[in-house]
């Protein structure tokens, strides 16, 4: 006996469920990573507390700032919530307005999100906020062939671009599994996921040292209701790469097959267990390595670089 | 487009064990200590004794474990236990020095422009390779394009660094890169052969040694930069 959930719900359930769980993975991390440093850490749900806070206060803009300033959390939390509609969250068969975009769709709206945050970061005038927003301009435009190599690998893996594609060639058999070119993808991916979500090796996310700051010191001025926006869009845009990373490329499967609640419970569920999974991998290399300098940021680069060129290589011209 | 078929499980994993020895020889390119350089040289070894585990078990050539072995004897343990004892102590004068010297600053190019570098050299053995269809009996085409990859940028490893330890290494990656050639074009090669070719290998490690030895004691110092300069 099994209820059927319709099929506009579990659509706007995929988008709920990143929306709601991304400050929670975002406190697993948290936890993880200060159990590895031997701390007590802060609660899991301490995300939540702090956007709830963050809601509740007052919002103050700079002096000179137009109405781009508040206007740009608002459209990057928007641009966030769109792409869990064109990925596999929840089901491995493409819902409706899963063919609104392809892959490249999915990274305008990213690249969309990102440029709003560093265009209003300039309407501040303040030095740090514009310092934040030139380097995370100049290192994304660096990591931006690794995401195109990435993409070709899934084109000449599947002959589209589209992840429901992917996801369902890596299910199809352990061929497609261990093949080179899907791995070193997969792994290219990880390291731009961890460039994007601001990570040890590239940055600090908990530092408070303005040296060091690509993207978080974008939302230095922001405050209020709109600085709760951009946390929370930073704990979405990390949550969606995971998805990508885990649901497209890693591990497609416990998605659900058909329409039954159970069979969407399950998927919620290992979407979580996925996203917790890659978090602490994430905190693991948190702790193992050094911040690389600024100008070190480079070489971390061209090994994703290495990574996904290799991969479609061994593809076009290896033939594997 | 058309997708490209996967070429099976067996296949994906040999390949995937070749891809890793291409992706050790690019952390060469970048690595500063010549005591690193070693133990890379060591994973890449070792790996390609897994990769002849692999196709002995799956091809049912049981000569491949022993050279497997012999392989991993050899080069995961001899080789680089001479060349940290060769690097150990460079010279008598001191003889407090535990560590190997420091290979560090021998970059012809930086780090990042070197692995570009490697990736157009890795394109370059691709394209000839991968279009040539050789079909061995044991491994896919894609080693062996991986191998003729390996063998070029381990060429531009040689180059890249200016000093003698470092391309001692890439001569050995060289050596490495061969056998995965050897072991996806002729695996049934007799073992007898097989064991011939690795046993040069110690008189490689030979030479290397002496005219690391040498030009230590002429130069002071591993790095190759003041050959450059011709002396009467």
């Amino acid at each position: 006996m099994s209820v059927a959930v319709p099929i506009p719900v579990i659509q706007l359930l995929q988008v709920l469920t990143v929306a709601l769980a991304a400050p929670g993975v975002s406190g697993v991390i948290a936890k993880v990573e200060a159990r590895l440093q031997g701390r007590r850490g802060p609660r899991i749900r301490q995300p939540y507390d702090d956007l709830a806070k963050l809601f509740r206060k007052e919002a103050l803009a700079p002096e000179g700032a137009s109405w781009f300033f508040l206007a740009a959390p608002i459209i990057a939390v928007a641009c966030y919530l769109t792409i869990p509609l064109l990925i596999p969250v929840l089901t491995s068969y493409p819902l409706p307005l899963g063919y609104m975009g392809d892959i490249l769709g999915g990274g305008f709206l990213l690249a969309l999100a990102s440029f709003v945050i560093a265009t209003a970061a300039l309407e501040t005038g303040s030095p740090y906020a514009q310092l934040g927003s030139s380097r995370a301009k100049t290192f994304s435009a660096i990591t931006e062939p690794v995401v195109l190599f990435v993409v070709f690998t899934v084109a000449l893996l599947t002959g589209t671009d589209l992840p429901y594609a992917l996801a369902a060639t890596v299910r199809s058999s352990a061929g497609q599994v261990v093949r080179p070119a899907h791995l070193l993808a997969a792994a290219a991916l990880f390291m731009v996921i961890l460039h994007e979500t601001g990570r040890i090796p590239v940055e600090t996310h908990t530092g408070t040292n303005e040296f060091g700051m690509i993207e978080e010191a974008r939302s230095f001025e922001h405050s209020g209701p709109y600085f709760a926006l951009l946390k929370w869009g930073g704990e979405l845009k990390q949550l969606i790469l995971f998805t990508i990373l885990a649901d497209v490329f890693l591990a497609p499967w416990g998605l659900a097959a058909t329409q039954s609640l159970g069979a969407v419970a399950v998927a919620i569920a290992a979407l979580l267990a996925k996203a917790v999974a890659v978090g602490c991998a994430v905190a693991v290399i948190d702790n193992s390595f050094a911040k690389l300098r600024l100008f070190k940021i480079t070489e971390f680069v061209s090994g994703a670089l290495l990574l996904a060129v290799l991969g479609v290589f061994t593809l076009y011209l290896g033939g594997g | 487009m058309a997708a490209v078929p996967a070429p099976g499980v067996y296949q994906g994993a040999a390949n995937v064990i070749a891809a890793a020895m291409l992706l050790i020889e690019f952390g060469m390119l970048r690595q500063a200590l010549a005591r690193d350089q070693i133990r890379l040289y060591m994973a890449q070894s070792g790996l390609l004794s897994v990769l002849a585990v692999v196709i002995a078990a799956d091809r049912h050539l049981p000569e491949l474990y022993v050279l497997a072995a012999l392989s991993a004897g050899l080069k995961v343990v001899v080789v680089p236990l001479v060349l940290r004892r060769l690097l150990g102590r460079p010279g008598a004068e001191r003889p407090d020095e535990e560590e190997p010297p420091g290979v560090a600053g021998s970059h012809a190019l930086t780090p990042a422009s070197a692995v570009l570098a490697g990736i157009v050299l890795a394109a370059i053995g691709f394209f000839c390779f991968g279009g040539l269809k050789i079909r061995g009996p044991a491994a896919p085409q894609t080693a062996l394009a991986i191998a003729a990859a390996m063998v070029l940028v381990a060429f531009g490893l040689m180059i890249v660094r200016r000093d003698v330890a470092s391309q001692a290494i890439g001569f050995l990656a060289l050596e490495n890169a061969i056998s995965l050639a050897a072991l996806v074009v002729a695996a049934g090669l007799p073992l007898i052969l097989e064991t011939a070719f690795l046993f040069d290998l110690l008189v490689a490690i030979v030479v290397f040694g002496m005219l690391i030895r040498a030009h230590h004691a002429r130069a002071e110092s591993l790095s190759t930069a003041d050959l450059t300069r011709l002396q009467g």
